[in-house]
């Protein structure tokens, strides 16, 4: 393996986030040159330097190996996250070593899970820097460079191939190079129709270009310690239900939708489940809500309800209400909810629909194969014959889920946190969706959880973005032939 | 510049950039924390010489009111004026100079409530006041006067100067807990270049180990084994820039020690 090529295109990504620092100090600089200006702008030239470093000496490649794109990307990742946490670490306030890593991975994976007890007291420049981080992050950080940047050329295929994964890559009738630009495309796209809703909708353009960003990107992070719940009005909350459940569809999908093409959201199975299972869980715990006189009027409930069930399985985590406070039934489908999550190809993380829709298929073919031991049974996902080596996997990886949550649960308890706090702050990081419940509620954040917790949960929240396996196998690199 | 000697160079320059501007803001941070420290310093001492002021005015005041009201001694009227003004104006300074004026509200009223209370005992004396008892000397009415309502004032006006005095400490704590924000400021920056910096440090040395030192390393062996056992001069791997050169040049004069042997 050239290691040399690896640092090469890990500088590139580097450049890419030096360029959105320098923006957020531009931001900084407009609104006034608060606080945040001097660490944006140094932590923009320690990352240009750290970026730029290796393109002095490695020339361009063109022909990159599997290998080399798996450490690329994990590798950006990684790097991504430690130079993200300049901007917060130079500026202080509450954020210690800890603080500013957790801040950063929670971001860049966008879980949008936060340590700040008042959001408010930040800069508008490091508020931006959150969000921008964020939204690079929602895309991918090497995709986002990928794309952006020029003189990548062939080697953008094979980062590509790696960064996306096989499901991720199913519903697209292009070639690689188009597909991420269509990833852009939508992405980009969304993210401006819901700002300038947003904007209409009431709010200022700085909360509502961060809003938009931060629903596109399903993160959950906000500009307003109570979240959402600060507007308090019923189109903002309609605008972002609308940004979230979109964000949470595969984005070739919705370009497919958009362009008028056959294979669209409306004959996907996967968008059929998913819609369905929102719709059904929003409604159950509308239900409850109104049953449990916790909201007077049935709109009311259905209002919370379903933008609380919507941001959990888009994995986005914003807040309209403290849902610590709703009926246990509530509180059991929202966990359901944050640990299914939304489809492939979308900006979302968790199990996916996807893979549930086939587990439950793979459940069916199991019992008719019991009643009729001679039966060819093929399951089948929207028309097609699903290979056995991809139901393999889809088991591996929902067993492999499963045990990390709860691992994360049992280190949690370790660590004297209740065992709700630990559960849910475990399924929350894993799936990238942010609040949980306990002393992790949609109101409630993490400072007050030890190091360790913090710590253990942004392994999991780089294992929930990078599909477990990616980073699982940066570790055994050595054996890889 | 030369291809190698220019990367060398811009490879050392960023460092340099990188201390330089690390450097610069710690400056800029410690300058401020320097500056913030000179501030509180300057106001304490100020305060303290305010509220000296002020309380020396009163208990002048104090001293002719003794007079004025226990012994009848008017001489002392003006010098009661004059001590009240002084305590007043000493007020005002301190209220234009104060950063944070809640301190002077209790200061001011007490000062108000003395004003009001020596006008009017200098202006109608103690008998308008108090209504002396069947057989008590109009005299001892000033006496009593000062016991019962001035030396209540008084010492309402001193313990609100007193409080003045420390409210410099009390607007301590927050000062500090930003002072101590802005070193912080001024030490990460310095340790995050420092942490970019070692991994720069390990970039170079890692590309000038496998573009210049090993691919040289690498020269040498093979020159060697041409000299030696005449075996082919074959080096292998990415050359670049000079070391390319060299490598084409010993090629060349390989072939040509080879012909001549020929």
């Amino acid at each position: 393996m050239r290691v040399d090529v690896v640092l090469r295109y890990v500088g590139v990504v580097m450049l890419f986030f030096a360029f959105f620092m320098l923006l957020s100090a531009g931001i900084s600089y407009v609104s006034g040159m608060d606080s945040a200006f001097y660490p944006l702008l140094l932590s923009a030239l320690l990352t240009a330097l750290l970026g730029a470093f290796p393109l002095i000496f490695v020339g361009k490649c063109d022909q990159i190996t599997n290998k080399e794109g798996f450490c690329i990307v994990v590798g950006a990742w990684l790097v991504a996250c430690v130079v993200s946490m300049f901007p917060y670490l130079i500026w202080g306030g509450e954020f210690s070593l800890v603080n500013a890593w957790f801040e950063s991975v929670s971001g860049l994976t966008t879980t949008g899970a936060t340590i700040l007890n008042d959001v408010e007291a930040l800069p508008r420049g490091l508020l931006f820097w959150r969000m921008a981080s964020t939204w690079i992050g929602g895309m991918g950080v090497v995709m986002f460079a990928l794309v952006v940047l020029p003189s990548i050329g062939r080697s953008r295929m094979m980062l590509s191939n790696v960064e996306l994964s096989t499901m991720a890559k199913d519903n697209y009738r292009y070639r690689s190079q188009i597909v991420v630009r269509i990833l852009l495309v939508v992405y980009i796209g969304l993210t401006a129709v819901s700002t300038v809703l947003l904007k209409l909708a009431g709010m200022n353009w700085f909360d509502a270009l961060c809003h938009a960003m931060s629903a596109c990107a399903t993160s959950g992070f906000s500009t307003k310690n109570v979240s959402v719940a600060y507007f308090n009005s019923p189109a903002i909350d309609t605008i972002l239900i609308f940004t979230m459940i979109t964000a949470g569809i595969h984005f070739g999908l919705i370009y497919a939708t958009v362009t008028g093409k056959r294979n669209n959201i409306f004959r996907s199975e996967v968008t059929r489940w998913y819609l369905g299972m929102l719709l059904a869980g929003g409604v159950l715990i509308a239900i409850s809500l109104y049953a449990a006189d916790i909201y007077p009027t049935l709109a009311t409930s259905f209002r919370h309800a379903m933008f609380q069930f919507a941001t959990l399985v888009s994995t986005t985590g914003f807040a309209t209400a403290d849902s610590n406070t709703w009926t246990s039934f509530a509180i059991i489908l929202l966990i359901f909810g944050s640990l299914v999550c939304a489809c492939a190809g979308s900006t979302a993380g968790g199990i996916k629909v996807n893979r549930l829709v086939l587990a439950a298929k793979m459940l069916r073919a199991r019992l008719q194969q019991q009643q009729h031991p001679n039966a060819v049974i093929r399951i089948r996902l929207d028309g097609m014959i699903q290979e056995s080596e991809v139901l393999y996997s889809v088991m591996v990886f929902i067993v492999t889920y499963l045990m990390l949550v709860l691992a994360g649960t049992i280190f949690g308890t370790m660590l004297g946190i209740d065992l709700t706090t630990s559960f849910t702050g475990s399924v929350a990081s894993i799936g990238n969706v942010g609040p949980g419940f306990g002393e992790v509620g949609s109101m409630d954040n993490f400072s007050a959880l030890p190091a360790a917790f913090k710590v253990s949960n942004t392994l999991l929240m780089l294992l929930g973005r990078l599909e477990i396996f990616g980073l699982i196998q940066i570790f055994f690199m050595k054996w890889w032939k | 510049m030369t291809g190698m000697r220019k990367r060398v160079t811009v490879g050392f320059l960023s460092i340099v950039c990188l201390l330089f501007f690390s450097g610069m803001v710690s400056f800029l941070e410690l300058s401020h924390l320097s500056r913030d420290t000179g501030e509180i310093l300057k106001a304490n001492r100020r305060n303290i010489e305010l509220a000296k002021e002020m309380l020396d005015a009163a208990h002048e005041q104090n001293i002719a009111l003794i007079h004025r009201s226990v012994f009848g001694d008017r001489s002392y009227d003006s010098l009661c004026r004059a001590c009240m003004e002084r305590l007043e104006n000493t007020l005002l300074v301190a209220q234009n100079e104060a950063l944070e004026k809640s301190f002077l509200d209790s200061l001011a009223f007490a000062t108000t409530e003395l004003r009001l209370l020596t006008d009017n005992y200098l202006a109608f004396g103690s008998g308008d006041i108090l209504s002396p008892a069947v057989g008590q000397p109009v005299d001892s009415l000033g006496r009593v006067w000062y016991g019962g309502q001035y030396e209540k004032v008084y010492s309402q006006l001193t313990s609100a100067i007193k409080s003045y005095m420390t409210s410099t400490q009390s607007s301590l704590a927050p000062r500090a807990e930003q002072m101590k924000k802005n070193a912080y400021r001024a030490v990460t920056p310095v340790l995050i270049s420092l942490a970019v910096m070692i991994a720069i440090v390990l970039m170079l040395y890692y590309f000038m180990s496998i573009y210049c030192v090993k691919p040289i390393e690498r020269m040498n062996r093979e020159l060697g084994n041409f000299l030696t056992y005449r075996t082919p001069f074959v080096v292998k791997g990415d050359l670049k820039d000079e070391v390319l050169e060299l490598k084409e040049k010993i090629e060349l004069l390989v072939k040509q020690s080879r012909q001549t042997k020929a």
